[in-house]
């Protein structure tokens, strides 16, 4: 009678897993990327702020030159890889600042009743408020550099880090067992850090790396203004906005910087998305 | 015509690799009321959905549904949209998340009319209010102008009722329509499906957990148990004489005045042990794991019957065998 | 909605509030010695003295503030200590440059994201629809002044197409005005169209799995009717409520196209005042950024009141 069954059975495909691609590539251009700028950390091949003016403007793949020079004979490779360097270690530490910062004060929200309405509302202000405007101002008052950048970030990197903390911890808050670790005389202070954070971590690895990409953009906006990373540093934002200023649009040095932010952020974005779907509480069990 | 409202034959439902409803048949007649019970995790809602042709993307499907004159199962999205609300509806669980939070329920209506019916919108609006005073719905004209979000969950599970009644199909499906429901709410609600269908002389597939509900309102049921119909027959006879063990381990399981014990409250014998998933779902008898009278043999999967009173199991419960 | 209303309205002010006195504290605080500055290297104390108590800087910090908001609410906006232009005039000034192209950038992202986003949920399982989901998530990667550069490289420098910066007041020439304002809109428009995009898609294909949605299929509508007639406009909620937080993104936007572009707008004039030291200019100006972002946000939450019975309607 049955088969139908006995046919189906016969037909069955494995589920298509869902594909670990975007996961391994995000990583290894991540990784790539973290690898290029700690080695610029104790080598490049040369000093980015030395100029020959005997050598300006070399073309891609001259010997000693890879990426060639700029308009002051300064060589290109080092500058981009210092470059790299600096969108890691910008993005990284805002995104890590506005973690940790965030995490607190979304948990202090959704455990202490009394705390909530304010962070809440300071946390809608600073989302509201239009970034770069502040950054802008910020670094042309104490100065522009590394610190300003990051705090600048920071701050507003923070109140998104909070909502997702809050909600979460509130959705977690709300389950069954929690009640029963309450029964017990546990705060929820207490339950919070101890079951809460646990189950929310992963969503908030997911952040990071959203945030972190945010951070290179957003630093890069800045440094291309003008206004975020400057001489002696080098950035990559920076080194386009010196190649407008100096050559304008057509200048061939416009491409790799910009290219070097793209892939950065693409990957930081795709290992946003791979770290998702493998944390996926749904799709895991439907693994099984 | 067909003198069968629906006719399911050797349904298989399934994503991946995982089947979830792995076989079944019925055959539901105008005016017949079918019951459809069975433990969380059975595919009882997979089925209806199966029926319905509402499966979420990646189900799919194997064996025929037949009714108004073809195979659902091979249909298209556009030939089975212009069947269903017309010549099938479906009632869900949940009043609360069912209607559309942002439509006037009067809009949700009367399209249901206008589509199907080609009525003007002038008579979709009368006979919506026809439907919705037969629902029990005080003052229909304002819950017409109403957003769901303004109505209580009996009120617009009412409005879910009139909305599948609203074009007079051939076939209602119910999926535990009163679940989501208080409990003198539930009664006045199957009250109105019941009235519906003898008025109508349609197919009703009541699916529920409630017997005693299904044993007042259908004339057949059907258990459902690891995706496949275990057993199946007329209420009488299969609600005081099971013959398949895990029929009559659910019918031990409910309250009546038998097993009440009048010195410590309701002491419910229940079946141990639970549903196997559906990754781990045996090829035998998927009851076996927890059935007291498994054999050998129970590795084998047993078919239904050619009894009246029908029923897949290698040592059915005999009658001698009913009271131990 | 009365409730609603005068909740979304309080939040505006307090909002603006909590702004105001962050912008003046950031501003005056961290500024340094506005005279000292405006007087250059090789001034005397008692010349930076005289200016300072001359431009009422000596004054106590929040007495400045009251002072200046009072003036801002009154719509004073102050004045440049170097030239004495007004504010209000440097800000007006360049306006139409910077509110077209703002506002372009953010309407063109709509027209853009929204069939798009429709279209890769729509598709969600074949490769067109897996196709556009890529290129947003590739547009979302790429930096403004990026695209922008490679944009005018493309339109400008190789097709002659269009200008690739400058600008033409459009009291002189209506059409040049347009044209020099095409390439930055369009490009404006495309990036935030990629985030834009993605949040469509998700927000539909949430919407999609929702009961009543499958409600309504049960009625009868097939699944493109009911994608356009009750999964659309149901989106539509949390869609709105990203428009928020693009519009934020659409100054930053502005300010950085602008720069790529060369336009006299509203970058322009923030930098040249805050490296000129002139507090007050950026004080103000900022402020009207600010004001200008929080009034399209109020906007976009009243119209959320109105698009959403559940607040409009109320029990
Ligand atoms: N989206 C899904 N992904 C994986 N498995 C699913 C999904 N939906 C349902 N199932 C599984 O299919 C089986 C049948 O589900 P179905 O909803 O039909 O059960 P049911 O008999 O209606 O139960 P209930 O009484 O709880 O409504 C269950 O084992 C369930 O876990
Ligand atoms: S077939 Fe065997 S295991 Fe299954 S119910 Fe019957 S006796 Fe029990
Ligand atoms: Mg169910």
């Amino acid at each position: 009678m049955s088969e139908k069954l006995q046919s189906v059975k016969n037909s069955l495909k494995r589920p298509r897993k869902k594909s670990r691609l975007p996961l391994i590539v995000g990583a290894s251009i991540t990784l790539v990327m973290v690898i290029i700028g700690v080695i610029s950390m104790f080598w490049i091949p040369q000093d980015v702020n030395v100029s020959d003016p005997s050598i300006r403007m070399l073309p891609i793949g001259t010997p000693h030159h890879l990426f060639g020079t700029d308009f002051l004979g300064r060589d290109v490779t080092s500058m981009l890889m210092t470059g790299v360097r600096t969108s890691v270690i910008i993005g990284a530490s805002a995104a890590f600042l506005s973690l940790f910062i965030g995490t607190l004060f979304g948990m202090l929200a959704a455990s202490i009743s009394k705390l909530d309405e304010p962070i809440m509302r300071t946390a809608d202000i600073f989302m509201a408020m239009p970034g770069i405007i502040f950054a802008l101002v910020l670094a042309s008052t104490i100065g522009a550099g590394y610190v300003t950048t990051i705090f600048a970030l920071t701050s507003f990197f923070t109140p998104a880090f909070v909502r997702v903390t809050r909600a979460s911890s509130m959705r977690v808050l709300s389950e069954d067992y929690i009640s029963v670790a309450r029964l017990y005389g546990r705060s929820r202070l207490f339950i919070t850090i101890r079951h809460v954070l646990p189950n929310v971590s992963s969503i908030l690895i997911v952040q990071f790396t959203i945030y972190f990409a945010a951070g290179v953009l957003s630093e890069a906006g800045l440094s291309f203004l003008g206004v975020g990373i400057n001489r002696p540093s080098v950035s990559l934002g920076m080194m386009l906005h010196e190649a407008v200023e100096q050559i304008g649009i057509t200048d061939p040095l416009g491409v790799w910087p910009g290219l070097g932010i793209v892939i950065l952020v693409i990957g930081l974005n795709l290992l946003g998305d791979g770290l998702r779907d493998y944390f996926d509480p749904r799709f895991s069990q439907r693994v099984r | 015509m067909d003198n069968f409202a629906l006719k399911v034959e050797d349904l298989v439902v399934y994503l991946d690799d995982l089947i979830a409803v792995r076989g079944v048949s019925f055959v539901i007649n105008k005016g017949e009321r079918w019951g459809l019970v069975g433990e969380s995790g059975a595919g009882k809602s997979l089925t209806a959905l199966a029926i319905m042709g509402l499966l979420q993307d990646g189900w799919k499907t194997s064996g025929a549904v037949l009714h108004d004159g073809m195979n659902l199962l091979q249909a298209s999205d556009k030939t089975l949209s212009a069947r269903r609300g017309r010549t099938m509806s479906m009632v869900f669980q949940d009043p609360t998340t069912a209607l559309n939070p942002v439509a006037k329920v009067g809009k949700q209506i009367t399209w249901i009319l206008r589509h199907h019916m080609h009525v003007t919108q002038k008579d979709a609006y009368e006979q919506s209010l026809v439907l919705l005073n037969k629902m029990n719905l005080p003052r229909p004209e304002s819950i017409m102008d109403s957003y769901p979000h303004q109505l209580s969950g009996g009120q617009r599970q009412r409005i879910m009722i009139a909305m599948a009644l609203a074009c007079y199909p051939e076939l209602i499906i119910a999926d535990e329509p009163t679940t989501a429901l208080d409990v003198t709410v539930q009664k006045q609600v199957l009250r109105l499906l019941d009235a519906a269908v003898t008025e109508r002389n349609c197919g009703l597939l009541l699916i529920t957990h409630d017997l005693p509900v299904i044993a007042a309102m259908c004339e057949n049921v059907a258990v459902m148990y690891g995706g496949r119909i275990v057993e199946t027959g007329k209420i009488s006879d299969v609600f005081t004489n099971p013959r398949h063990p895990y029929t009559k381990g659910l019918l031990a399981s409910q309250p009546t005045l038998d097993n009440i014990d009048l010195d410590g409250g309701t002491r419910l014998p229940s079946i141990r042990g639970s549903v196997p998933p559906l990754y781990a779902m045996p090829d035998g008898c998927a009851f076996a794991e927890r059935c007291d009278f498994a054999t050998q043999k129970c590795k084998e999967l047993p078919e239904l019957d050619n009894q009246i009173q029908q029923v897949a199991c290698w040592n059915p419960v005999a009658e001698a065998r009913k009271g131990a | 909605m009365g409730r609603f209303i005068l909740r979304r309205l309080a939040f505006f002010a307090i909002t603006l509030l909590t702004t105001s006195v962050l912008i003046f504290t950031l501003i005056r605080a961290a500024g340094g010695n506005v005279a000292a500055i405006l007087l250059g290297k090789n001034s005397s104390a008692e010349e930076i003295h005289k200016l300072s108590t001359e431009l009422g800087l000596e004054r106590p910090l929040p007495v400045q503030y009251f002072e200046w908001m009072g003036n801002f609410l009154h719509g004073n906006l102050g004045q440049a200590f170097r030239s004495k232009q007004l504010a209000s005039h440097l800000i007006w000034s360049q306006a139409p440059v910077s509110v077209p192209l703002s506002l372009g950038g953010l309407i063109l992202a709509i027209i853009i994201a929204i069939p798009l986003g429709t279209f890769a949920a729509k598709n969600f399982n074949r490769p067109s629809g897996a196709f556009v989901a890529v290129l947003s998530q590739i547009g979302i990667a790429v930096p403004v002044f990026w695209a922008g550069l490679l944009l005018s490289l493309v339109f400008g420098v190789h097709l002659h197409l269009l200008p690739t910066g400058g600008w033409v007041p459009w009291s002189e020439n209506f059409v040049g005005a347009l044209r020099s304002l095409a390439l930055p809109v369009f490009t404006l428009g495309i990036v935030m169209a990629s985030t834009l995009t993605r949040y469509t898609r998700t927000a539909i294909l949430d919407v999609m799995n929702e009961d009543f949605v499958r409600t309504a299929r049960a009625s009868g509508m097939s699944r493109r009717v009911a994608l356009i007639k009750v999964g659309l406009r149901n989106a539509s909620l949390p869609l709105v409520t990203v428009l928020g937080l693009l519009a934020a993104e659409m100054v930053g936007g502005t300010v950085i196209i602008e720069k790529v572009y060369s336009l006299p707008g509203i970058s322009r004039m923030i930098l040249d005042n805050v490296t000129a030291r002139e507090v007050v200019v950026v004080q103000s100006t900022v402020m009207v950024i600010v004001v200008y972002v929080m009034t399209i946000n109020l906007i976009i939450d009243l119209a959320y009141g109105l698009l959403d019975p559940r607040i409009r309607v109320g029990k």
